[in-house]
């Protein structure tokens, strides 16, 4: 049996990365034989973004992209049912109307704002964070925060 | 304007036809035009505009997001034209709207909201607003100069009602009338103020239907003119565009149209073809009615 080599992908400080698309969380299908797309050939309803292995979105973890303003630009299906909001009215929206600390005395509301534009504009690490819907209470969720692209941005992870 | 097949547009964007169906779906964009075999057919600026923004995009909504913007830039250009007085830049940027669209999306997606943005801006009794209703009212003439011949047999009498060519909805009445030529009727516009002699003209140009359309004249007059529409072109269908609905004890059946003159033109001409095949149920069930002081063209 033989197995196809593929070349591992790395970011510009050298850390491994992985692809996946922005609406179904999967990784893109090998396409040799088709010509390089950015739209998710699987479910042609997001694009194929990179993010460092370990931030990357794991099979059925929502997740979200938002931009160095804090807009939301991505929004996954799982999110959306999460949020409870389509990506196509999200989209433009600042993150804070969907996203919040969830413990107020131990992160306010700036910090994840500035954890989120850090991950957006620099190569610091990913970070975590404990945050919940906005407006509702009791539901929190440990996100992982780091860069993803292209273009350049935030990814918001929302793990266990 | 340059259109392409689904499998061109899809090709462009190096996506799969079904894909580009799922976006009209999900996204609404890219919005096809149908074929006269109601096949899709999309405007190359729309999928232009989107493949590049895919470029750029983090998802299929920003991306179609931007592409939106790009196109709306198109408003902004008429709109800085028209408040600037530079009628060369309001035409210029009638032509950019035309490269990327249809004449009839052009007029509703770009013209229509232009001034609906100076209307907020400088008032409809304003020299700025005269000045650009002037200048638009001219360009749906002209564009309706420049339609081609009549193709249908269809003759449509419009009843304007509106005040004059500055009136807010006198472009939208421009609007439906050219639509109605461009899909080959033959109109007829005869302000409603002008009972005198209409019999004569209707001789010679006997109508298919009536379209009322404007606010401005009350309804006893507009009730006259039809009467005498009537007396000399017998009973017709009779539409109501931007007109509220009358009042009163005397009824009277009217169909209103919807309020965008596109909307509004295909479903006069789709009540009209539904006419010879149902006499007398021109008015379904569930169709909107619309009561009236006096009996119009019943």
């Amino acid at each position: 049996m033989t197995r196809a080599l593929h070349p591992v992908r790395v970011d510009a400080r050298g850390r491994p990365v992985e692809a996946f698309c922005g609406h179904c969380g999967r990784p893109p299908e090998a396409t040799e034989s088709q010509p390089a797309t950015r739209v998710c050939r699987r479910c042609g309803l997001g694009l194929v973004l990179q993010a460092p292995k370990g931030v990357a979105p794991q099979a059925g973890e929502p997740f979200l992209v938002v931009d160095s303003r804090l807009t939301v630009c991505a929004v996954s299906r799982k999110a959306e049912d999460l949020l409870g909001v389509p990506e196509t009215r999200a989209v433009n929206r600042h993150i804070a109307e969907f996203l919040t600390p969830a413990a107020a005395e131990a992160s306010r509301p700036e910090d994840l704002l500035a954890q989120l534009v850090a991950a957006a504009t620099s190569d610091e690490d990913a970070d975590t964070v404990v945050v919940r819907p906005v407006g509702e209470f009791g539901v929190r969720y440990r996100a992982r925060i780091g860069p993803c692209g292209p273009p350049r941005a935030a990814l918001i992870v929302l793990g266990e | 304007m340059r259109t392409l097949k689904t499998s061109e547009a899809a090709a462009l964007l190096n996506v799969s036809p079904n894909t580009l169906r799922a976006w009209e779906r999900r996204f609404g964009y890219p919005r096809p035009q149908r074929s006269s075999g109601q096949h899709r057919l999309y405007i190359h600026g729309e999928v232009a505009a989107l493949r590049d923004a895919l470029q750029e995009g983090l998802s299929i909504s920003s991306a179609v997001s931007r592409a939106r913007e790009a196109l709306t830039a198109d408003t902004d250009s008429l709109v800085g034209a028209l408040s600037s007085f530079e009628l060369e830049r309001a035409d210029l940027a009638m032509e950019a709207a035309l490269a990327l669209r249809s004449l009839e999306r052009s007029v509703e997606e770009v013209l229509l909201p232009t001034f609906d943005e100076l209307a907020s801006r400088s008032g409809v009794d304003s020299a700025p607003w005269a000045f650009a209703a002037r200048w638009a009212d001219g360009w749906l003439r002209r564009a309706q100069r420049l339609s081609p011949a009549p193709t249908r047999n269809v003759s449509v009498l419009v009843g304007d009602a509106t005040r004059d060519e500055l009136d807010p909805d006198a472009l939208a009445v421009r609007a439906l009338e050219l639509f109605l030529v461009r899909a080959g009727a033959r109109v007829l516009s005869l302000p409603v103020t002008g009972v005198a002699g209409l019999a004569d003209v209707l001789e010679a140009h006997p109508p298919t239907f009536v379209v009322i359309a404007g606010g401005h004249v009350p309804d006893d007059h507009v009730a006259r003119w039809a009467y005498q529409a009537r007396s000399a072109a017998g009973p017709l269908p009779v539409m109501l565009f931007r007109r509220p609905a009358p009042s009163g004890s005397v009824r009277a059946t009217a169909r209103a149209l919807p309020e965008g003159p596109f909307e509004a033109h295909r479903l006069a001409l789709g009540i009209l073809d539904e006419v010879p095949a149902q006499k007398d149920t021109r008015f379904q069930p569930g169709a909107r009615r619309v009561t009236a002081t006096r009996r119009v063209g019943t």
